[in-house]
């Protein structure tokens, strides 16, 4: 009697694949399996350094952080002040520049998001997230 | 009662299903498993809590849906108690964009209130069997 429930839940966790699969193809071209952002959203400190003059570089990290060292030329730009600071950031926005957004590492979500509300909220195009942050600006700069 | 929580678990599957790439991002909040397994999950999960809800209402493989509804509200109470231990600010990501808002206590209030319920429907129908 007691091995009916636990078919019944494997029964129920395979049958659960079906839609899931379905759903997952369905989706296939709007999410990345490799890494939170899409891959056509991110961008390497390389491809961004091609880009130059033709790119503004926002700091999506804590003001602290922002204080104590930053990419040349970037407009700090962060979440906890976000109605005080988007105003400063679009002052040196214009619709012909790149937009990219990079926090502390890889692992970090502040840079994904602030690209999400450039997006959304400032209806910005060409809004990229940095590949590895930060630290690989770091690494790239040795 | 088993009605009202087959429902709850429909309708909580239902919104996360229609936006599995938010649901992805808040498994992803939790900072437990790598993005990949984040992504099978967000596909998976709301189907499975689809299909258990709807063994609930219609009481067809039952005790299976259960089951497999109280091990999954189990390991969302661990997993959020994980996060608030880690001083992660995070949203649940329950019911999708609705829960948003929610704070830690009212999220953990429904999960509490949700593993009771399901508890004592195992006992009702471990009573009916025996």
């Amino acid at each position: 009697m007691k091995s009916r429930p636990i078919r019944q839940a494997l029964f129920l966790v395979a049958l659960a694949f079906v839609p899931a699969i379905g759903e997952a193809v369905y989706f296939r071209d709007r999410v990345s399996w490799q890494s939170p952002v899409a891959t056509s959203e991110l961008v390497t400190v390389d491809q961004a350094r091609v880009w130059g003059e033709n790119a503004i570089w926002v700091d999506a990290r804590p003001d602290d952080e922002f204080t104590r060292d930053h990419v040349p030329g970037a407009v700090s730009l962060n979440e906890d002040r976000w109605n005080e600071l988007l105003p400063q950031f679009l002052q040196r926005w214009s619709p012909e520049k790149r937009v990219i957004v990079y926090c502390s590492a890889e692992s970090c979500n502040a840079a994904r998001e602030v690209a999400k509300r450039l997006r959304e909220e400032a209806q910005l195009k060409n809004v990229f997230v940095l590949q590895g942050g930060w630290e690989e600006w770091l690494r790239k700069k040795r | 009662m088993d009605v009202v929580v087959g429902a709850i678990f429909i309708c909580a599957g239902a919104i996360k299903a229609f936006d599995p790439i938010r649901f992805a991002n808040d498994i992803d909040n939790y900072k437990i498993l790598p993005w990949t397994i984040g992504v099978g999950l967000a596909f998976y999960l709301p189907w499975l809590e689809i299909l258990c809800g709807l063994a609930l209402v219609a009481r067809v493989l039952y005790r299976g849906g259960l089951s497999i509804l109280t091990a999954l509200i189990g390991i969302f109470i661990a997993a959020t108690i994980a996060a608030k231990i880690r001083g992660l600010d995070i949203t649940c990501g329950c019911f999708g964009h609705a829960s948003k808002n929610w704070s830690f206590s009212t999220h953990l209030a429904l999960d509490f209130l949700l593993l009771a319920a399901l508890i004592f429907l195992i006992r009702i129908s471990s009573r009916r069997l025996a």
